[in-house]
């Protein structure tokens, strides 16, 4: 456990770097003004990454923690939650991205070989798959959000 | 998923090369392309996992670099889910005004069926379609699949080509797509948002930046609405599969095979 704690936080100072320096390079705010946005986020995750380990129920994916977490902390009204909006909204999402995709990249290089025998069919029922389930969603939301007048 | 590795951090290959692609990937910044009235967004992000594969064959990459890299998307993604968070506590009374169509977007996801397996079965294929079409074909229904059917079976095999399909191609195509189809529909991006939770963080974050970065003055509302989206599918997703979807894709599989090929029908009743 303590191995564990000890791995993600060096793992969070790495990423987390790289994230303000992104942050910098792409959308032009300076690593300081970031820094305690993304030692925010860490701290939650980390947070929620623990409480995963500790409670034995484990149906509950650890984001499930992570994201209730920090979705309470900011709730209006929830002591401290004005100043961690503010701190976080210097981190912006897509510099977040970026090195999630550059890892998932080097990843997936592995299933190349796999990949490559995969066929025709299988693209096109794999495309397919990904829009039904996209656009699936994308409708039925738009219908109910219109049908309340909210968009 | 846990993260049982230890000593990832000493990967130094490994961070300074993702380092390298973040630098060079953010300096290229975001460009657009018009396909007609649509837009296509190219995002550092969609660079960074070209790059990724691209570097895979080359000497700098070792297969430990490849193989620590999984647990690292999977740390990084804790990430952007707190930043979801966040952005979602102040968006609360937005999402309480919008519960429904988070809600009942999740039954969403079903439209994979829909679309998919019709698609599957008129170009031939049999069960295997069952596996492949019945969701998104993530770690949890790759689980569910050979839990019911076995990972050799034909639906096994089947889910297990639409998870590779995924794993390499479903963020790129997801970037490529998510941006196109908000800009060229008349379906509002806040709708586009609650679809971008769909069970996969990195295809959640390869199509949710296109949304930010084409409605910058919607960011705050799009994020939230995904982070919801996202933290219900995490959630609900897989009972969703073993309740409706699997249920569902195996029934309408049946009636369209029952139509067009009586054989192929009794044959595939011995497997169930």
């Amino acid at each position: 456990m303590l191995k564990s704690v000890k791995e993600w936080v060096l793992l969070f100072i790495i990423i987390g770097f790289m994230v303000l320096i992104g942050n910098w390079i792409g959308y032009s705010v300076m690593p300081f003004d970031a820094l305690p946005g993304i030692i925010t986020l860490t701290l939650i995750s980390l947070a929620g990454l623990i409480i995963h380990q500790l409670v034995p129920y484990k149906k509950i994916p650890s984001i499930a923690y992570i994201g209730i977490l920090a979705f309470i902390l900011t709730i209006p009204g929830v002591p401290g939650s004005e100043q961690i909006v503010a701190w976080t909204t210097d981190v912006n999402l897509l510099a977040i991205a970026t090195p999630i995709l550059a890892y998932a990249g080097i990843s997936i290089g592995r299933s190349w070989d796999l990949f490559t025998k995969l066929g025709w069919k299988t693209i096109i029922v794999g495309m397919c798959v990904l829009l039904g389930s996209y656009l699936g969603s994308a409708v039925v939301a738009d219908i109910i959000l219109r049908m309340q007048g909210i968009i | 998923m846990a993260v049982q590795a230890l000593n990832m951090w000493k990967d130094w290959r490994l961070h300074v090369l993702v380092f390298a692609i973040v630098i060079v990937t953010e300096f290229i910044g975001i460009h657009e392309i018009q396909v007609g009235p649509g837009v296509i967004l190219l995002l550092p992000m969609l660079y960074a996992v070209i790059i990724g594969i691209g570097l895979f064959f080359t000497p700098l990459v070792k297969e430990k670099q490849s193989i620590n890299a999984e647990p690292l998307v999977f740390i990084s993604v804790t990430l952007l889910i707190a930043k979801f968070g966040v952005q979602a506590g102040p968006a609360l009374p937005q999402l309480i005004e919008a519960g429904w169509a988070l809600v009942f977007q999740e039954i969403g996801n079903l439209g994979t069926i829909f679309l998919a397996l019709p698609v599957a079965v008129y170009l031939g294929l049999k069960r295997e379609s069952i596996g492949m079409t019945h969701s998104i074909g993530r770690e949890p229904n790759l689980a569910l699949i050979t839990d019911k059917y076995g990972l050799s079976s034909p639906e096994g095999r089947g889910v297990m080509a639409i998870y590779i399909f995924g794993t390499v191609f479903g963020s790129i195509f997801m970037g490529l797509a998510s941006g196109f189809l908000a800009t060229i529909t008349p379906i509002h991006p806040y709708a586009f948002a609650m679809a971008t939770g769909i069970g996969s963080g990195s295809m959640t974050a390869a199509s949710l930046g296109p949304l930010v970065a084409a409605f910058p003055d919607k960011a705050e509302t799009i994020t939230a609405f995904s982070g919801a989206s996202n933290l219900l599918t995490s959630v609900t997703g897989l009972y969703a599969s073993i309740l409706i979807g699997l249920p569902v894709t195996e029934k309408l599989y049946q009636v369209m095979t029952r139509k067009k090929d009586q054989d192929s029908e009794k044959s595939s009743r011995v497997v169930s």
